[in-house]
Order: structure tokens, then sequence, then C-alpha cells
């Protein structure tokens, strides 16, 4: 490629990152804005933050969404690492039907699904809370572990399997000791994906919230429609950070489960 | 009987799926044919009155909307995103992996703060109006939210990383041989581009095109965050229908339309890629 084509892709590549950062930015400049309106810049204040440690129903919403997520996130990272090592040892047929269902989630879109759970639930009148955010994120999580993992047992060495089983391992011990610890950075990689997914999601959330157990998203949003004051710009920056934190986690835990931010990709 | 046994393990997998995903989806099909009385209770009866309703010109245009929101999503994704896709797989591979999280790292910021963060660059006192005012260049704020462009732009920028990343795979698999002998054949660049690297990189474009779609149909709180109450979409409505309205028969009918029109698109992604092994989702 000659100079003058490496130009044009270096800066067709930046303009496309300042514009798909801009308005990230914009959000974190105008949570130090002392005015609450985004008509003019009236000087760096930390107002916003201290108001938004005062607001207890941003500090409710906030726990029942960590509560919900951190369940939601172990809760897939099992049935999903399960779903994956068994339709390995089923048949064809039955790998295929658990990958087909596992799609159903994904393609359906989130309304309609988010609509189907509602009617479901109260059809069982089972209490919207906790629990039926639990089970309506795991849904939409599940299928993420499934995949990633499933894609690290296609990696795996059979020659390692075989060894397992030349040397007397019995299928417990084979899953146990050799295929598990092969697939727990999969795993591990696939649950934190599992927490941001439900930490962020608004529109199952919506349907699936009890009157005492609103998420923090369902929150952010009604307090968006309703009419901003830069509180919100606040706690966004405040989430942003914490996302950082989770992205830097995942990191350090290890790169064999491939980077987390690549392995999005099959979202 | 040995299959028996292979399978039993599959079981609670099975029935997990079946009764959290397979049994609320049927509940969605049976209620689109009920009604329901003016307090909300649903009446147990036969009647195809809520897809009659689907035809009213007013619903007519709200999938329409949507539909016409969910393709130019595609087609501006597709536009703006072939060339990241293309540039970033010719680079080093030191670079090529910080643009690629560079690509993927919006998935991890909240949707919510995403869309929040157009409604403060675009709006009347937004910066991008402060900015245009400041430099005189305009003397009025330009008027840019609450319309349907605005909506798109939202949908487009939430969207736009699984188009570039299924377009990146497909490149990223060229043989690059292939450019090479059409080069020394005396293929031009662009002639080279039209007959080889863009049909070789079909698969990801379906593909992509595929995972922009689906989602744009229904992800209504950008469009109720940037379009305000001027443009209905198909999420609104049927979120609308449904808590607001307390009707949820209706709810269910649009909710099997919008499924149908999901469908359709399935059913053309697997048209184009018939030839192709690759999977939508890997």
């Amino acid at each position: 490629m000659n100079i003058k084509s490496n130009r044009f892709r270096t800066l067709y590549l930046s303009l496309f990152f300042i514009i798909l950062y801009v308005p990230v930015l914009s959000v974190v400049l105008y949570s130090f804005n002392k005015s609450s309106s985004t008509a003019y810049w009236s000087g760096f204040t930390l107002d916003w933050y201290k108001q938004l440690f005062n607001d207890r129903v941003i500090f409710e919403a906030f726990k029942v969404s960590i509560q919900v997520a951190l369940l939601t996130s172990v809760l897939s990272a099992v049935i999903g690492t399960a779903s994956a090592i068994i339709s390995i040892y089923a048949t064809e047929k039955t790998e295929k039907t658990i990958n087909g269902l596992m799609f159903l989630p994904l393609i359906v879109p989130e309304v309609a699904l988010g609509i189907s759970l509602l009617i479901f639930f109260s059809a069982l009148k089972l209490p919207f809370g906790t629990l039926t955010l639990v089970i309506s994120h795991s849904l939409f999580c599940v299928p993420y572990v499934h995949i990633m993992v499933q894609l690290r047992l296609k990696e795996i060495d059979i020659s390692i399997i075989e060894a397992a089983k030349d040397l007397g391992a019995t299928k417990t011990q084979i899953i146990k000791t050799v295929i598990l610890p092969l697939v727990m950075p999969s795993t591990l990689t696939a649950s934190l994906l599992a927490l941001a997914m439900s930490m962020d999601d608004v529109i199952i959330s919506t349907y699936m919230s009890g009157p005492a157990t609103t998420t923090l998203p369902v929150h952010i949003f009604s307090m968006m429609r309703v009419g901003v004051t830069p509180k919100v710009n606040a706690l966004c920056t405040l989430f942003l950070l914490g996302t950082f934190l989770l992205i830097g986690l995942n990191q350090t835990i290890g790169s064999k489960g491939g980077n987390v931010i690549e392995q999005k990709q099959i979202r | 009987m040995k299959k028996i046994k292979q399978n039993l393990p599959a079981l609670p997998i099975l029935a997990y799926l079946i009764i959290l995903v397979g049994i609320p989806l049927l509940l969605v099909v049976i209620l689109s044919f009920l009604s329901r009385d003016n307090l909300g209770n649903i009446i147990f009866e036969f009647t195809l009155d809520n897809y009659k309703r689907m035809f009213d010109s007013v619903y007519l245009k709200v999938f329409l909307n949507s539909f016409l929101l969910a393709i130019f999503t595609g087609l501006i994704t597709l536009f703006i995103g072939y060339p990241v896709a293309y540039f970033t797989a010719g680079l080093n591979q030191k670079t090529r992996s910080l643009v690629i999280m560079l690509i993927m790292l919006p998935f991890w910021i909240s949707s919510l703060l995403r869309t929040y963060g157009w409604s403060i660059l675009l709006g009347n006192d937004g910066l991008i109006n402060n900015i245009l005012m400041f430099l005189n260049i305009i003397d009025k704020p330009l008027n840019m939210m609450y319309k349907f462009g605005t909506v798109l732009t939202g949908t487009a920028y939430m969207l736009i990383p699984f188009m570039i990343i299924s377009i990146y795979n497909s490149v990223d698999k060229l043989d690059r041989s292939l450019l090479e002998a059409s080069y020394d054949l005396g293929g031009g660049k662009w002639k080279t581009f039209f007959n080889i690297t863009l049909p070789l990189t079909m698969p990801g474009i379906a593909r992509g095109f595929t995972l922009v779609f689906i989602p744009a149909l229904g992800l209504y709180f950008i469009s109720d965050l940037l379009g305000g109450g001027n443009n209905m979409f198909l999420g609104n409505l049927i979120n609308n229908m449904a808590t607001r309205g307390r009707n949820r028969p209706l709810a269910s009918a649009f909710a099997i339309g919008m499924i149908l029109l999901v469908l359709l698109v399935l059913f053309i992604y697997s048209r184009v890629t018939k030839n192709n092994k690759e999977s939508l989702y890997q």
C-alpha cells in the first residue's frame, strides 16, 4: 500500500473512533459541570456526585442490580458450562437440538422475549422480583456461556482425553480433572460478560422488576425520561469506571480464556 | 438403550430451555388469539381481532417505520463499518489488536449512557449547537432531536460494532493470494475490490446485517430517549400496549408480527449464505 492510501486509512479510522467515543466522553464531561444545563460550562464541580451518594432510591436500585448480576453470572456460568459439556457427550441430534434452542433467546427481539416471560410468570403467579430478574437474565446469558465454552471444548486436543482414558479414568474423572480445568478460563470470561449484560439490561428488566426491586438501568431510564440533571451523568460515569474495573479484572485473571473484549464478538 | 443413557444428562438442560423459552413463546402465540375486557382481564375466546388490527393504517405505519429503521440501520452500519473492518484487517498485528479492542469496548459501556450521550450532543442546547453558534456558523440552534434521523443515528451507533466484527472476520479470512493474482493479471484496485474482495466477504456482510437488523427492531429505549413521542416504532408500541395499555393480547399479536419479521430476515440470510458453513453466531 502506498503512503497516500495509508494516510487515508489512518484518517478514516481516527475519525471513526472520535465519533465512537465523543458521546461517551461528553456524558463524563458534563458530570463535572456546575450548571444543570448543557447550554454552557459554568465551572468544575463534584456536587452531582455528592447528590448521587445521598440518593437512597439510586442506592437501593444499585443494590438490586448488583445482587441480580452476581446471581445471574454464577447461575449462567454453571448452566452454560454444564450444557456445553453435556452436549458434546450427547448424541449429535441432541446436541443440535440444544444448540438450536440456545439460539432462540438471541434471535427473538428482547421486547418479545420480555412479554413472553411477563405472561409466563404472571400465569404461574410468581411474584416479580429478584427471582424473576435472575431467571430472565440467565436466559440471555446462558447462550453466550454455552457458545464460548463449546468453542473452547472444540479446541481441546483429543489425545489428552484419550490419554486419560488409557490411564483408566472414568468419564466423571475426565470431566472433573481434565475438561473442567481446561474450559475454566472461558467460563470465567463468559460469566464476566454475563455480569456486564445483566447490569446493563433495560428491556427485560422493565417487565421483570417488582415494586420494590427496580434495577439500576430501569431507574436510570425513568430518570432520563422525566428530565435529566447531571446526576445521571455522574451515575453513568461511575458505571463506566466500574466497567473498566471489570475489564481490568478479566485481563488479570488470565489470558487463556481469550481477551474479554474480543470474546464478546460472538454476541 | 445406549442412546437414552447417553442423552439422559441433557434432559435438565432441555427442560430449562423448553420451560423458560419454549413455553413462554407458546403462551404469546395463544394469548395473541384471545381478547380482554375493559379492565384488562383476559377473556378465553378465540379471536383474530388482534391480528386484524395490525392492518389499521396507524399500525401499518409503525411496522413500516420499524422496518425502515432496521433496514437503514443495516445500510448505514454497512457503509460506515465496511471500510473500518477492511482497513483494520490490513493493519500490523499490534495496532490491529488495539483497534479491535477499541471497536469492542463500547459493548461494555452501558447502552443507556451511549444513547444519552447523543442527546447531550444533538439537543437544542447541546454540544454541537453550542459549538456551531460559538463559531458563528449558525445563529439559531439547529433542531436535531426527536426525529427519525435521530433514532437512526442512535440505533446505528449502538449496533455498528456487530457489523464491523462480522465483516472483519470475513476480510481476515480472505485468501490474500487471490488478490495478488488479480493484481498480477492487471486488475486495478477497484476492480479487484468489486470482483474479488466484495463477493468473498458477502457472508460477513449478510451476517452483520442480520445481527444488526434483529435488535434494531426492538431497542425501544433508543427511540424513547432520542425520538420523543414523534416517532412510533414497533418496540415502543408493544411496550406501551403491554404496560400502560394493559392489553397483553394485542401486545402478543404484535410481538408475533415482530418475530415473523425476524424469521423473514433469517430466511433470507440462510438463502444468501446457503453455500457457506459459517453460522450466525460464530
